[in-house]
């Protein structure tokens, strides 16, 4: 409720480890993430009543947020089934967006990127030959930045990272969806991206190969 | 001024400050998540950019996701509307950390204010009347009944630890004191591992009264008068109206001046809310700050003719606050009813949906704040808030007729909301005569409060 008086640090450590946990993560961490990016420290550490929270950036690896690269493409929210294909919006009454966001990335990417998470579910779910080809899309709003995979013609498995976008700081994989060969890379390294923005596009696999 | 602002949040109030920045001549980008791709304010947006999923917890409550977007679209500062981060204090932090500016109070503000109790101690000890209770924790049986004789009866045993009315009782009598305490420690043990207890004053029924008042950088600070926010439903405010019906003009003014003094001494800034409760003799007690603008804000700005999002933004990017008290002339009366999409039959059920069609209501004195349009869809993973209808009239009466030719008139077809419940207020007497308390719609229930309504 947008009225309500969120949680306090203050009250968290008396409603109970639920409390303190879900205020730690939900609260506390995405904070910590964000200032731990700020500086070059590579540990911080909080303590609050009895709970401590230690986060740490080793060398080379990448704290991710929420999502995990090896995550399947799945929802946590229920009822986000077909969301991105906006269902029953009458022809017409969509006016055209005047704020995609041109201004800052490739205007060659299409901004229809929530079809990139259902379509790639739905690909995994089918398998179908014949859909759109599979892309990858930007986990985070932040700076795109190619890995070494995002070759064209490269072959590549689901899971496999293609690159990562800089979220303040910390890298969030660009994960394939499916196995494949790389296709075009659709948006330059350093570009600012939006989240599901379609990043790299993929060329599915022979038939033989992908099952 | 800035040069650009980042609006992290959604539906009616992104549109209300994107209004708020063109005025003021600032660009503004709308942070949206998936699930608002075709909200309005992500189309009537300078830009728009996607900041994350449907869940608010990886979108509008994600402090990198808002603090990245604010980033890469080259904003100065970001508006984070009400709920979701607007009072975090450490979301605040993190955006000075990047050099941006949070528009609301400074992060050391908003942590002084932070917790409830807290802000009781420090604008009570600024003179702020708050709700009568012990003096300390109840050592023993003879130490409460003392207590509770002092305050008065009835009293609420509350637990120094905890929520979620755990170990909490409201009692009548000595006799009901000395059983519930033993009840109440043994309840507060077991749930928080810590038994003790205060008594605070019962307020039987009550009416929720907040005073609008604006401080800027400088220690200049004014209020903007108060609202009636006592229309509620388990604690959700439906109905707010300006000025409140229960106050005399001495005892509004008072109250005003009293709340706006209480905090420029207490190093309070931007604009803000205190609330309080007040009781049937007309003592009010306050109880929390808003350290945010707030959904009714609407109705001062019909009464003031100040644009309180503009004032916001001003005083946030460092600007004196040119009002002085004087300038402040309350005309009139104004009325919001919250358009909610939900079911008022049956305990007002949430919904969300396709808006086959919208109409909203004109007129002298209407103003209609609601971010829906023919053909949008409501998701539902957030609130259910469709818009807001201020009704604006020289006084109350007028008020209440135009309000009833409004509801009529607005039209939102495909989902259910509670302007079943608006028309029936229009039509109660105690809501007419204005005498209602926070327990008006809870006391006999939503649908019975309707099938009343229906019979008259």
């Amino acid at each position: 409720m947008p009225d309500a008086k969120r949680d306090r640090a203050g009250d968290a450590s008396r409603i109970g480890d639920h409390g303190a946990i879900q205020r730690l993560a939900d609260g506390l961490l995405p904070a910590l993430i964000a200032k731990l990016s700020t500086t070059h420290l590579g540990e911080l550490e909080v303590r609050e009543g009895d709970w401590r929270i230690r986060l740490r950036r080793p060398a080379g690896s990448e704290i991710r947020e929420g999502r995990r690269a090896t995550d399947r493409p799945s929802r946590t929210q229920p009822g986000h089934e077909g969301h991105g294909h906006p269902r029953g919006a009458p022809e017409g009454s969509r006016p055209g967006r005047v704020g995609t966001p041109t201004g800052y990335a490739d205007a060659s990417a299409p901004s229809s990127n929530g079809n990139g998470g259902s379509s790639r579910r739905d690909r995994d779910r089918s398998g179908l030959a014949g859909d759109p080809p599979p892309v990858a899309t930007s986990p985070a709003v932040g700076v795109f930045q190619p890995g070494p995979r995002a070759v064209t013609g490269t072959r590549i498995r689901s899971g496999d990272s293609l690159g990562v976008v800089d979220l303040l700081g910390v890298p969030q994989d660009v994960v394939a969806p499916v196995d494949g060969v790389v296709g075009s890379t659709l948006v330059e390294a350093g570009t600012a991206v939006e989240y599901g923005q379609e990043l790299v596009r993929i060329e599915l696999a022979a038939p033989a190969e992908s099952r | 001024m800035f040069r650009k602002i980042l609006i992290a949040n959604r539906g009616e109030i992104a549109l209300r400050v994107l209004r708020a920045c063109r005025t003021l001549g600032v660009e503004a980008v709308v942070a949206y998540s998936e699930a608002d791709r075709d909200s309005l304010p992500a189309q009537l947006a300078d830009e728009a950019i996607c900041i994350g999923p449907a869940d608010a917890r990886r979108s509008y409550l994600s402090a990198p996701a808002v603090i990245s977007a604010a980033i890469v679209t080259g904003c100065d500062a970001i508006h984070p509307g009400y709920g979701f981060l607007s009072e975090d204090e450490s979301f605040a932090e993190v955006v000075r950390a990047h050099d941006l500016t949070f528009i609301g109070p400074p992060p050391e503000v908003l942590d002084r204010f932070a917790s409830k109790e807290g802000s009781r101690r420090l604008l009570g000890s600024h003179g702020l009347p708050t709700i009568p209770g012990s003096d300390s924790m109840i050592r023993d049986d003879d130490h409460a009944l003392q207590e509770a004789e002092r305050i008065g009866y009835p009293v609420l045993i509350k637990p120094s630890a905890g929520g979620g009315g755990k170990g909490m009782r409201m009692v009548r009598t000595t006799r009901e004191l000395q059983s519930a305490i033993r009840v109440c420690r043994s309840e507060a043990k077991a749930a928080f591992g810590d038994d003790s207890l205060y008594l605070e004053k019962w307020l039987e029924d009550n009416r929720h009264v907040e005073v609008q008042v604006a401080v800027d950088r400088f220690g200049h600070g004014i209020h903007l008068g108060e609202r009636d926010c006592s229309v509620q439903r388990r604690h959700q405010k439906i109905l707010e109206e300006a000025p409140s019906p229960a106050l005399s003009a001495t005892g509004r003014a008072e109250l005003a001046e009293r709340a706006v003094r209480a905090v420029v001494a207490a190093g309070y800034e931007n604009v803000g809310t205190l609330e309080f409760l007040v009781d049937a003799a007309g003592n009010a007690y306050f109880i929390e700050i808003n350290c945010r603008i707030q959904v009714e804000h609407p109705i001062t700005e019909m009464l003031t003719g100040v644009d309180l999002v503009a004032m916001q933004i001003r005083i946030a990017a460092g600007e004196r606050l040119e009002l002085r008290q004087s300038d402040i002339q309350l005309r009139g009366h104004a009325i919001e009813f919250r358009i909610n999409a939900e079911d008022p039959a049956h305990e007002f059920r949430p919904g969300a949906g396709l808006v086959e069609n919208y109409q909203a209501p004109g007129g002298p004195g209407i103003r209609m704040d609601s971010h829906l349009y023919p053909g949008y869809e409501v998701p539902p993973f957030y609130d259910s808030l469709l818009g807001k209808l201020i009704v604006w009239g020289p006084d109350r009466e007028t008020a209440i007729a135009r309000s009833r030719v409004a509801l009529d008139e607005l039209v939102v077809d495909g989902l259910t909301t509670n302007v079943e419940i608006h028309k029936a207020l229009l039509g109660n007497e105690t809501f007419l005569e204005g005498r209602m308390t926070t327990s008006l719609l809870d006391r006999v229930g939503s649908a019975a409060f309707l099938a009343a309504a229906a019979r008259t």
